[in-house]
């Protein structure tokens, strides 16, 4: 269906992978305007589609892949598109976002999205050539790693121009954390990659020669150029990441009492500095590397077998460091390197290691792990990818291990998603944030509070004045840059360089000073965004949107598509189940003080999210209520 | 003596990871700092995030004989 706007190509896809048949899916501008795209534009289908009843591997578990109306227009870090779908690891709603060049082929050949339906009745690959789409025996590529079989599919396209994604041996395997790799980037999170492997595809590309149209094209230029030239100026954007990548956290999150160590029993690692960002950029980096369309250049290139590979970032870093209590940098970016080739997700493999070790350390499961001991993890990671030994048991992740063995108190997971390398006993709204994501625990989608604690501002990270309501004003934020097709990470920006750059600045001081106090005034903008019709001049994203997509937009429109987004994910997830009982954390976190002096150096779960469901308008048992699903026009 | 041990783009940028310098105050610290070092400026390193002995501190804190100092540069993103 056609749009008035620009930046959509106007045509989303249902593939019946069972019968190989193909056919529009309706949509309208109505619903482009209060859905905009990419992952909400996903979970509005979904929700749609999904009752309650539904399992993760079954033909019923559609796979909705979105772009964004921005995704391929030329803005800043706008080479993003979604893969949402059931989650074999959470059992609910997951969304995983992916910088490979798959969603700007997508809509090049002509789609905003991809609806995949049924099961492939053998191994298949899917071939999108505009209006064509051919379904090809997958059995040559069946097997492959993905790195062999990106190769094989450049072979079988014969194009120079199109793109790809596929899974790995861990998706054909149904590991529940297997990733969908684009390129060398991963839509690594949830375990979307077994549920194609359970589907029998293997692989999409697509190719086209279509344009992708641009509202005002000499005005969208003249913006990108001055939000580009923004960014490459901002301490943030401009300086750490393209240098140091996310890598750059270690020694701040060392500082800071926030990297997970030794399974998040501690927050800093003796031996942090020979698992840098510093030491990686000082020793192992050849260059650094952006997705289509970024300035900000954040990915590590480093040499793996004598080859120049995707380097790592902060998460594996310290995950498969100080969490298993590895010092061995080299031995990281070789597992990355690894982990990536057969196609699974670093932050839960690492975290179900860790978990592993202390269970036999504890003796509640003899499987021959050891913190430290790390010279034979190659061969368990290839033993998780096809599921041999006790790999086939690991494959299944920490939540379902400890359910099986005990230890649910350091499983360190929040609804099956276990967490990201940010011990949040120091940073208690990063906490929050990963007991009441969407998709479980995700630093994220649980808004990146961290942000405002010390890894940018550095207001109390202990308090938890004012974390609700900033976790949920974050939260929408994000969910709304991300539906649109941009990187998260243009965000960053979003706070002055003058306030980071100088900490002890009377100004930066006042702030973090006062965000503690400034709860009700961020509830008013959560629940008035209407009220904030304006355009910032620290978030450029709401003038791109209207520039490129000719699409009416300001801040506070931009904030209730976020909120619609966020509330709509969680009312999916409540019709399976979801409710307060499953926002929650390991006990290690909420009951331990990582300080044993220091009792508020633990996570006053309960407190915050009292405040978080009333923030939201959810009832107190963090059910959106129907006021609330009707005022946002979800029902 | 007090031991700075450099962090992010001021260690990348200064090539150093650990020096010793004589100072009475934080202030005399970055005064003496950006002397020895051609490459630390003052402003840099009031721009960084300021520990002494592992606890956040403030450009006004005097420091003793075999304090460690660490400094960090703005860094966000995960």
């Amino acid at each position: 269906m056609e749009s008035k706007y620009s930046g959509y190509m106007g045509k989303i896809m249902e593939v019946d992978l069972t019968t190989e048949t193909v056919r529009e899916y309706p949509w309208s501008d109505e619903r482009r305007e209060l859905y905009l795209g990419g992952k909400i534009m996903a979970a509005r289908i979904l929700c749609d589609h999904l009752t309650g009843k539904e399992k993760p591997f079954s033909e019923e578990n559609w796979v909705v892949i979105a772009t964004g109306p921005l995704t391929g227009t030329g803005a800043p870090s706008s080479a993003r598109f979604d893969i949402s779908a059931l989650s074999p690891q959470t059992g609910i709603l997951a969304s995983s976002n992916c910088g490979g060049s798959f969603g700007f082929h997508l809509k090049k050949a002509g789609y905003d999205a991809l609806i995949l339906k049924g099961k492939c009745r053998s191994h298949r690959w899917l071939e999108i050539d505009e209006d064509q789409f051919i379904f090809h025996d997958a059995d040559e590529l069946w097997g492959m790693k993905v790195g062999q079989c990106q190769e094989t599919l450049t072979k079988l396209v014969g194009k120079k121009k199109f793109g790809k994604l596929c899974i790995g041996p861990a998706g054909e395997n149904l590991v529940k954390y297997a990733g969908i790799i684009s390129d060398e980037r991963a839509a690594g999170r949830t375990g979307l990659g077994a549920v194609l492997g359970w589907k029998n595809l293997k692989a999409i590309t697509a190719s086209g020669t279509k344009t992708i149209p641009i509202h005002d094209k000499e005005k969208t230029a003249a913006w990108c150029k001055k939000w580009i030239t923004y960014l490459q100026k901002h301490p943030l954007t401009g300086e750490q990441l393209p240098r140091l990548g996310t890598a750059g956290l270690v020694s701040s999150m060392q500082m800071l009492g926030i990297l997970s160590t030794k399974n998040y029993s501690e927050g800093q690692f003796a031996d942090f500095d020979k698992v840098s960002g510093e030491t990686l950029a000082e020793e192992y980096n050849i260059t650094n590397k952006g997705c289509l369309t970024c300035p900000i250049r954040c990915a590590r290139t480093v040499r793996v077998q004598g080859k120049a590979v995707k380097g790592p970032e902060l998460e594996t870093l310290g995950l498969l460091g100080g969490n298993i209590c590895n010092n061995d940098l080299q031995k990281i970016l070789d597992w990355n390197y690894e982990l990536d080739e057969l196609g699974m997700d670093t932050i839960s493999a690492a975290n179900t290691i860790a978990w592993a070790m202390e269970a036999n350390e504890k003796g509640l499961w003899d499987n021959g792990l050891e913190f430290g001991k790390t010279d034979n993890l190659s061969e368990v990671f290839e033993d998780i990818a096809y599921r041999r030994g006790i790999g086939d048991e690991l494959a299944e992740g920490s939540k379902r291990l400890s359910d099986k063995y005990g230890g649910k108190e350091f499983a360190m997971q929040s609804k099956g998603l276990e967490l990201a390398a940010y011990e949040p006993r120091r940073a208690v709204g990063q906490g929050l944030g990963y007991a009441v994501s969407n998709r479980g625990g995700c630093h994220l989608n649980g808004g990146y509070l961290v942000i405002m604690e010390g890894l940018g501002l550095h207001m109390d990270s202990q308090t938890p004045k004012a974390k609700a309501d900033l976790t949920m004003t974050f939260q929408d934020l994000m969910e709304t840059i991300s539906a649109s097709g941009q990187c998260l990470f243009t965000s960053y920006a979003f706070f002055p360089g003058f306030l980071l750059t100088k900490p002890n600045g009377i100004l930066t001081k006042t702030v973090n000073a006062v965000a503690p106090h400034i709860g009700w005034a961020v509830r008013l903008i959560n629940k008035h965004p209407r009220i904030a019709a304006i355009h910032l001049p620290i978030f450029q994203h709401t003038k791109m949107i209207e520039l490129a997509v000719g699409m009416k937009m300001n801040f506070g429109r931009y904030l209730e598509i976020g909120e619609r987004g966020y509330t709509m994910e969680r009312y999916i997830n409540t019709k399976f189940g979801i409710s307060a009982a499953n926002d929650k954390l390991p006990k290690r976190l909420t009951d331990v003080p990582q300080d044993p002096g220091d009792p508020k150096t633990k996570i006053p779960l309960e407190t915050m999210k009292k405040t978080y469901y009333q923030a939201r308008g959810w009832d107190h048992n963090g059910i959106p209520t129907e006021r609330q699903l009707r005022r946002l026009k979800i029902k | 003596m007090i031991t700075v041990k450099l962090y992010g783009l001021l260690r990348l940028d200064s090539g150093i990871r650990e020096l010793s310098v004589e100072a009475a105050t934080v202030a005399e610290l970055y005064t003496r700092l950006s002397e020895k070092v051609d490459r630390l400026t003052k402003k840099d390193l009031e721009g960084c995030v300021l520990l002494v002995n592992g606890k956040v501190s403030s450009r006004r804190a005097k420091l003793a004989d075999g304090d460690v100092v660490q400094l960090l540069p703005p860094v966000a993103g995960g």
